[in-house]
Parts: structure tokens; C-alpha cells; sequence
């Protein structure tokens, strides 16, 4: 039948592109050699998913945190005070990391949820600023100065390289995994519950959502995978130090999330390989002489998103005549009434 | 089972701050039924319906359904109890498209879908019963008055209630709008929903509602069918502004 | 006790500050329903200013307190004027927080790029006079800065009580539907607060740089503690607010005195948590 064949080209062209996209990602280290660049790419795989983290709880949900980077802190520094005090392998650590962050999360910030709009917002900042005031004061955290990761020779086992290649085909699958993830998450029973939950809490009771049960679902995920992404940080950049959670390292998490369009789940990956390296190339090529002058940028950017373009990157691209072009020339895409036909008749 | 009424409201009161908007409310609510309840502004009607929505509790007071006490029962434990309700300010989820407002509530309720398959087609049942179907893939913000109440009904329907509570459903349609309303209220009724509904619309009322409650300064002052009602002295004088005497002569 | 009397005076002058800032917050916040997150840039902005008039053109810093509230309020409003009221249409929570969020940014950064890291203090004639007042050293300027901020305090209040323009602000606060109805610009309203709310965020800014040094980030923790000052001291209300700073300072300084120093930012954000979920919770049972 002609519709179905329909569907399956589309799906098949979608597959095509997507394996492209993945190949020209997983080919660029054989190619490129530079460090910085590697590391750069690096920058934008933990920060996009660092950011979809954000985008689960905030572009989702509805609910703004503005502290992220204590998660992240959190998770980095739960996993490496593991390593470094109890010596177990960094790969557990990581895993223990999360679920330690996981209880911070659901436990200590439970009262909290049931604050809404600016006040959740203000009480995540409080929140974050508190941990780190609590990690500078406290002796077992190393207090100001930090924690370092021993070095030593290149190891799967103890995640440890001198060269960023490794790192970069870690956090690239740590980035699509977490893409996965949440595009999993969104099609689900979660998923509709938490955008429910975006739009009116009311109307989520009144169809039987528990607000609060999936708030707190929400954060949980979202600050475990922060805390994985400080796993990576602190694994990668072998030192950590409560810098990690001032409340600038929380915005510049959400960032990518706003730039790229907040209402998808792309939007934190469009965001951040937008973003992150035109701040990078800014702050090489001009800190000495203008120092701040890539925040400026980067603040610059998120305000003209915001005033002319307000669904982000991708919101204004699905809308655009660039989106009729791709559809209808290179993915060949149905008419939406056809696909849902073929879906429904089960012929996928 | 079938004898004892889906809902009975005893002795419900509630006040804020001080002020009384409900005072010693009694009820019931008929299996099978379309039960109407009207009062003019400010008669508590609202506030009654939230209440037995579980929206907020009564201050004192007990509210049944089928025989058990539900009067502690949060909102968001209705639809597992096939009970559903819509809201007099429509709460459409503004940036989903009509489809995924519908898809939303089919993951809930007592017969929540198991996976996305089931409830899109729950979905698609729910928007092709109440007219919504070619309009799936509108962004509910985008939808007109008429449209969003409709598929306030859709989002209750689609968590399978046995009985549904419709908020003022009508309020700002027009008399064609309305008609088309009555109709959709019937079917679902005829479907097997019981309905307990608030409404201004008085043709509304007297065409859909088997019995009547009437409230007036929070309390109960009148029950039956819709005839007996508006034939009522004390209800012509709370709604008109007339005693019998004057009307007559 | 010395000490401690001392303490209390340099928490209670402290705490005016916060006061100002709260206030400004509290205006913004009453008005808009939103927060501006870039309220302790704009006290950034405030001292450079005050820094830039002394530097080149030899002004006090006192006497450029009127002059950088002019500014800050033709600022502010230029800002409502551009950038919030076209997205106060959008009705989106998450974008107007973020455009807040990346004005401050844009401002503490813009800073760093103009001034550089630099931390700057102005040095005026007065700035190491010391006032003794029994057991207590009051430095000259704190003094002055203190009985300024009162006055302006004050003088906000008077006009959101008893003038035409503030009752109009009050209004909005309320209803602003209701309020459009009567007949009250709504959008000259919004950029009036928002100007008014710039402004203070300045003038705490400008009377600061007597005894504060001068940097790109000076106003974070300010800007911050703004937000605790509207959420204790109860939303609309200006001596609420006034008493919510002093609070505040009063518990910075008794915690540095009695536990230590470095504590006293962990204390802060805690206290905040409780009371603000505590109140919350209480407005929620209630309902």
C-alpha cells in the first residue's frame, strides 16, 4: 500500500539522517586532532546534557530551577571523595554519586515541593547556595580548596586518560543515551503527567495526577543525571572545588535549554552546539584583552532569543520555511494525517 | 447497590475566614441521572461543587459516593474512582495540541492506558464522540470558547468516569452553541454517565436535568423536578425579584 | 557586650541596605508578579556610576546619589519600556525569569569587560572618620548612608500611601485587569515600578560605595538577599520589608559574633528555606 510505504520511507530517511549526524560526531577525533577543539566538544556534550537535565524539570515540568550546579557539584563531589577516601572503582562511584544526589534530592528538598512558580525558583537557589556554603565549611569536603583525583596511567577501569579522545566518545554517548532517555520520558505516562503539571497543577489533579508525587519524580531524574554529569566533569577535568556551584554555573546550565527552545527535547543539544563554542572561540580569542566579553555575548544571544525568537532555536525552526524544505525534500515526510492513519491501522 | 444514590451530600458547611458560603447543605445525586443544581451569583454554588471534588474539604459535614466516605479524598484521587469533573474557568493544557490534552487524561483514571498505542486510541474514541476529531492537531490555546469547553468534557471523559461534574459548561455560548452542548451532554449521559451539573442557562436545565437542588445564600432552598422548582414561590421570589401575590396579580 | 552592642549597630546599618534593596524588589515583584533577578546588578551598575561621577567628575558620592537615581530610573524604564512589557505578553514565566536572568548577566559582564576585575573604593575626605558613641565606632559614612536610606525609605512610602501615582501602583498590584478598567495605564504603570524599583537598587548601590569596594559581582550577594528581604517581609508591604532587612542584617552579624563568620551565608540561605516553606505550608493547610 502506498501510504504505508509512505510512512516507512519517511522513517527510514529519519533513521538515514540520524545515523549521518552520529557518524559525522563519532569521525571528527580521527580528523581533528587539536586538543582545545576535542575539548571544546567535550564542553558541549556534558554541558547539553547537563542542560536536558534542566529542560526535564524547568521546559517540562515548569518548574525553573535555578540550582543545577549543586546537583552537578553534588554528584562530582560524591564520587570523587568515594574514590579518593574509599579507593573503590570510579565507574561505582558514579552510580553511588547518583543515588546520593537522588536523596538529597527527594528527601531533604521534599517540603519544598510544595512551592510553586517564583518560589521554587528562589528556594532551588537558596538551596544550592546553602550546600555549597555547607561544602566550604566542612573539613570531610576539603572545604575551600577542593578535591583532586589521583592521576596515573591511561585506564578504562579507573576512567583516567591523558588524551581527551577518550572523553569525547564517553561524553558524546553519555549525551545521546541521556537524549534517549528523555525522549523516552516525554512519550510516557511521565511525561504527559509532568507537561500536564507545566500547564496547570488544577487541571493535573482533576484528571488524577498527583502534582507533588511527579514533581518530586521530576526532580529525582533530573538531579541524577546532573549528577552524572558531574561525574564526568570531575573524572575529566580531575579536580573539583565549590566554584563548581556558584549560581553563575546554574544559569549558564540553563542556557543552552532556553537558546535552543525550551519545549523540546532537542532544544538543550541545538542550544548548546550553538552556544558553547561560539563562547569558547570569544573567550580564547579576546579574555586576555576583554575579559567576560563570551558572557557578554552569551547574554546578549539569550536576551534577543527571548525578546524576538521566544520558543528558542528550534521553536522558530519548526515554524520555518527551512522545516517545509527538509519535510518535503530530503526527509520526504507524509502528510501527519497519514502517519497517524498508518500508526493506528498498526502497519509501522 | 443500584438504591443507594451515587452521591449523598450530608450536612455540608463551609466557611472562610469567617464567612459561611455553604451552610448545612443536604443532597443527593441519582444514579443514571441528570441532576442540575442552580442558584443565582454567589449562592455557593461553586464552592459546594469544589467541595465535593474534593477541590477543598468541607468544614464539617460528610460527602458519600456509592455509600463510602469520600469527604477526606484528595482531587486527585477522583478519576480512580470513575469520577470526573471540568472546570467553570476552562484549564485547556494551552501549548499541547487537542490530541494530547485528550492523551493526557487517557493515561489516567481507573482504566489508565497501559501504553502510548492505547491511550491515543482512547483519545481518538474520546475526540470523535464529542466532535473534537478534526481538530486533533489544533493547539488548544488557538481553539475558540465553544471548542475549550468541549474539550474540558473530552479531558474528563477520557479518564473513563461513571459520573461526571460539568462546572457551568455553557456559560458564554450562544443559543445554537448551547443546543449543540445539551445534545453532547445527552449522549453522554445516554452512554451510561451519570451527570451533576451547574448551569445559568435555565432552557439548559429544564430540558437536560431530571431533579433540581436550588441554593440561595449558601443554603438548600428547594429539590425536584425542574417544573416543580421554577414553579416554586420562594424560588420566583429569589429569582425574579417577585412574591407569588405580586406575580399574580 | 561591647561587642556585641557593636555588632548590633553594624547589623542594624548592614540591614538598611537590605532594606532598600528589598524594597525595590518588593515594588517590581508587588507589580509585575515577576522577580528581577538582576536586582543586585542594577546596585552594581549604581556604584560604578557613582565611582565613574566621583573619578571624572570629582562629585561626592552623596551628592551623586540624586543624580544616579535620575539615571537608574531613566534606565530601568527604558528597559520595561524594551524589553519586559513585549514579554509580559507571552505569558511565559520560564522566559521573563531568564530575561531577568541574562540582563544580570549582561550587566555584571559588561562591567567586566568596561572596568575589568579591578576592585575599586572611593576615598573621600570623611571616609575614615569615626563617630564614638559609648562603647560603639561608627564609621562616618555607614552613618550618613544609613540616615539617607531612612529617609528614602520613608519617603517611598509616603508616596505609594498617599499619592495619586501610588495609590495608581497600588491598584495594579491588585487587579490589573480591574485596574485597566478604571482607566489607569497599566503599561506606563509597569515601567513607572520597574523604574522606581531600579532606582533604589542604585541609590543602595551609590551609598554603598563609601566603605564597599567596587567589582563586577559586588551586587550578588545583595541581589539575593533582596529576595529573602520580600519573601520575610511579606509581599506589597514596605515597613514589612524595612523590618525584614534589619531582621536580616541583625542575623548575619549575631551569627558571625556568636558561631562564626563563615557560617553566617549558610545560616542565611536555611533560615530563608524554613520560612518560606513553613509560610507556604501554613497558606496551603488554610486554603
Amino acid at each position: 500500500m502506498d501510504k504505508k510505504k509512505a510512512v516507512r520511507d519517511y522513517h527510514r530517511n529519519l533513521a538515514v539522517t540520524a545515523g549521518i549526524i552520529l557518524l559525522i560526531f563519532i569521525a571528527i577525533p580521527i580528523f581533528v586532532k587539536s586538543p582545545y577543539i576535542l575539548n571544546v566538544f567535550v564542553l558541549v556534550f556534558y554541558m547539553s546534557t547537563l542542560s536536558m537535565a534542566w529542560n526535564l524539570l524547568g521546559g517540562m515540568t515548569g518548574q525553573n530551577s535555578l540550582g543545577h550546579a549543586a546537583y552537578m557539584g553534588l554528584g562530582a563531589y560524591a564520587s570523587c571523595l568515594l574514590v579518593v577516601r574509599t579507593g573503590i572503582n570510579p565507574w561505582l562511584s558514579a552510580v553511588a554519586g547518583m543515588v546520593a544526589v537522588a536523596v538529597v534530592a527527594g528527601v531533604i528538598f521534599y517540603p519544598c515541593f510544595i512551592l510553586r512558580g517564583p518560589y521554587f525558583t528562589l528556594v532551588s537557589i537558596a538551596f544550592g547556595e546553602a550546600i555549597r556554603q555547607f561544602i566550604i565549611n566542612s573539613e570531610f569536603f576539603g572545604r575551600a580548596s577542593g578535591v583532586g583525583l589521583p592521576y596515573g596511567k591511561d585506564s578504562w577501569i579507573d576512567f583516567r586518560f591523558g588524551s581527551k579522545v577518550p572523553y569525547y566518545y564517553v561524553g558524546l554517548a553519555m549525551m545521546i543515551l541521556i537524549y534517549a532517555f528523555m525522549k523516552k520520558i516525554e512519550r510516557s505516562k511521565i511525561g504527559y503527567a509532568l507537561k500536564t503539571i507545566r500547564e496547570d497543577e488544577d487541571a493535573a489533579a482533576a484528571i488524577g495526577i498527583n502534582p507533588i508525587k511527579y514533581k518530586i519524580m521530576a526532580v529525582v531524574i533530573s538531579a541524577m543525571v546532573a549528577a552524572l554529569v558531574g561525574f564526568f566533569y570531575a573524572s575529566y577535568i580531575r579536580y573539583i572545588d565549590p566554584e563548581l556551584m556558584i549560581q553563575a554555573k546554574s544559569t549558564e546550565a540553563v542556557l543552552p535549554a532556553i537558546v535552543g527552545g525550551a519545549a523540546f527535547v532537542e532544544g538543550p543539544i541545538i542550544g548548546g552546539l550553538i552556544m558553547i563554542p561560539l563562547s569558547e572561540f570569544l573567550r580564547a580569542t579576546y579574555s586576555a584583552i576583554l575579559p567576560g566579553i563570551n558572557m557578554l555575548m552569551y547574554a546578549v544571544v539569550l536576551l534577543v532569543v527571548i525578546r524576538f525568537r521566544p520558543a528558542g532555536i528550534l521553536g522558530w525552526y519548526m515554524n520555518s520555511r527551512a522545516k517545509q524544505f527538509v519535510d518535503e525534500r530530503i526527509l520526504k515526510k507524509p502528510s501527519v494525517e497519514v502517519i497517524e492513519e498508518v500508526e493506528m491501522a498498526g502497519g509501522r | 447497590m443500584s438504591d443507594t444514590p451515587i452521591i449523598e451530600v450530608s450536612h455540608i458547611t463551609k466557611r472562610f475566614k469567617g464567612l459561611t458560603a455553604v451552610k448545612d447543605v443536604s443532597f443527593t445525586i441519582k444514579r443514571g441521572a441528570i441532576t442540575g443544581m442552580i442558584g443565582p451569583n454567589g449562592a455557593g454554588k461553586s464552592t459546594t461543587f469544589n467541595m465535593i471534588c474534593g477541590y477543598y474539604p468541607p468544614t464539617e459535614g460528610k460527602i458519600f459516593y456509592d455509600g463510602k466516605d469520600i469527604t477526606d479524598k484528595k482531587a486527585y484521587d477522583y478519576t480512580n474512582m470513575k469520577v470526573s469533573r471540568t472546570f467553570q474557568i476552562m484549564k485547556p493544557l494551552k501549548n499541547l495540541s487537542v490530541l494530547d490534552n485528550v492523551v493526557a487524561s487517557a493515561w489516567f483514571g481507573h482504566a489508565a492506558a497501559k501504553n502510548e498505542r492505547q491511550a491515543r486510541e482512547k483519545a481518538m474514541e474520546v475526540l470523535q464522540f464529542t466532535g473534537l476529531y478534526e481538530k486533533r492537531h489544533v493547539l488548544s490555546k488557538d481553539m475558540g470558547t465553544p471548542d475549550q469547553k468541549r474539550l474540558e468534557m473530552a479531558r474528563a471523559l477520557a479518564t473513563s468516569p461513571q459520573l461526571l461534574f460539568l462546572d457551568e459548561n455553557m456559560a458564554g455560548l450562544n443559543p445554537a452553541e448551547t443546543e449543540e452542548a445539551i445534545k453532547l451532554i445527552r449522549r453522554i449521559n445516554e452512554s451510561g454517565v451519570t451527570i451533576f451539573l451547574i448551569e445559568h442557562i435555565m432552557q439548559a436545565v429544564v430540558s437536560l436535568c431530571e431533579e433540581v437542588i436550588v441554593l440561595h445564600h449558601g443554603e438548600k432552598i428547594a429539590v425536584g423536578t425542574p417544573d416543580e422548582v421554577m414553579n416554586d414561590p420562594y424560588v420566583m421570589e429569589v429569582y425574579l425579584g417577585v412574591k407569588k401575590e405580586d406575580a399574580d396579580a | 557586650m561591647s561587642t556585641f552592642l557593636q555588632a548590633c549597630v553594624n547589623g542594624l546599618l548592614m540591614g538598611g541596605f537590605y532594606s532598600l534593596m528589598g524594597m525595590g524588589q518588593n515594588v517590581i515583584f508587588g507589580v509585575m508578579k515577576i522577580v528581577n533577578f538582576c536586582h543586585g546588578e542594577m546596585l552594581m551598575v549604581g556604584m560604578y556610576l557613582t565611582f565613574v561621577l566621583y573619578t571624572f567628575f570629582g562629585i561626592d558620592p552623596y551628592l551623586s546619589v540624586p543624580i544616579v537615581a535620575v539615571v537608574m530610573f531613566l534606565f530601568g524604564a527604558l528597559i520595561q519600556h524594551t524589553l519586559i512589557t513585549p514579554s509580559l505578553g507571552t505569558k511565559s514565566f520560564t522566559n521573563l525569569l531568564f530575561l531577568t536572568v541574562g540582563l544580570g548577566l549582561l550587566l555584571s559582564n559588561g562591567a567586566l569587560v568596561i572596568f575589568g576585575s579591578t576592585y575599586y573604593t572611593i576615598n573621600t575626605p570623611y571616609s575614615q572618620t569615626y563617630i564614638n558613641l559609648g562603647p560603639v565606632t561608627m564609621a562616618l559614612p555607614r552613618l550618613i548612608s544609613f540616615g539617607v536610606l531612612v529617609v528614602i525609605s520613608s519617603a517611598l512610602f509616603a508616596f505609594l500611601k498617599y499619592t495619586t501615582t501610588g495609590k495608581q501602583i497600588r491598584a495594579v498590584s491588585q487587579n490589573p485587569v480591574g485596574a485597566e478598567v478604571v482607566g489607569i495605564n497599566v503599561k506606563s504603570i509597569y515601567i513607572l515600578t520597574y523604574g522606581i524599583g531600579v532606582a533604589l537598587a542604585g541609590v543602595a548601590g551609590s551609598l554603598l560605595t563609601g566603605f564597599y569596594t567596587i567589582f563586577p559581582t559586588a551586587g550578588a550577594s545583595f541581589g539575593f538577599r533582596a529576595l529573602i528581604v520580600v519573601v520575610v517581609g511579606g509581599l506589597g508591604s514596605i515597613p514589612g520589608a524595612f523590618l525584614a532587612g534589619i531582621f536580616l542584617g541583625l542575623l548575619e552579624t549575631m551569627v558571625a559574633l556568636f558561631i562564626s563568620p563563615s557560617y553566617s551565608d549558610l545560616i542565611v540561605f536555611v533560615t530563608f528555606i524554613v520560612i518560606l516553606v513553613v509560610r507556604q505550608t501554613i497558606i496551603a493547610r488554610r486554603r
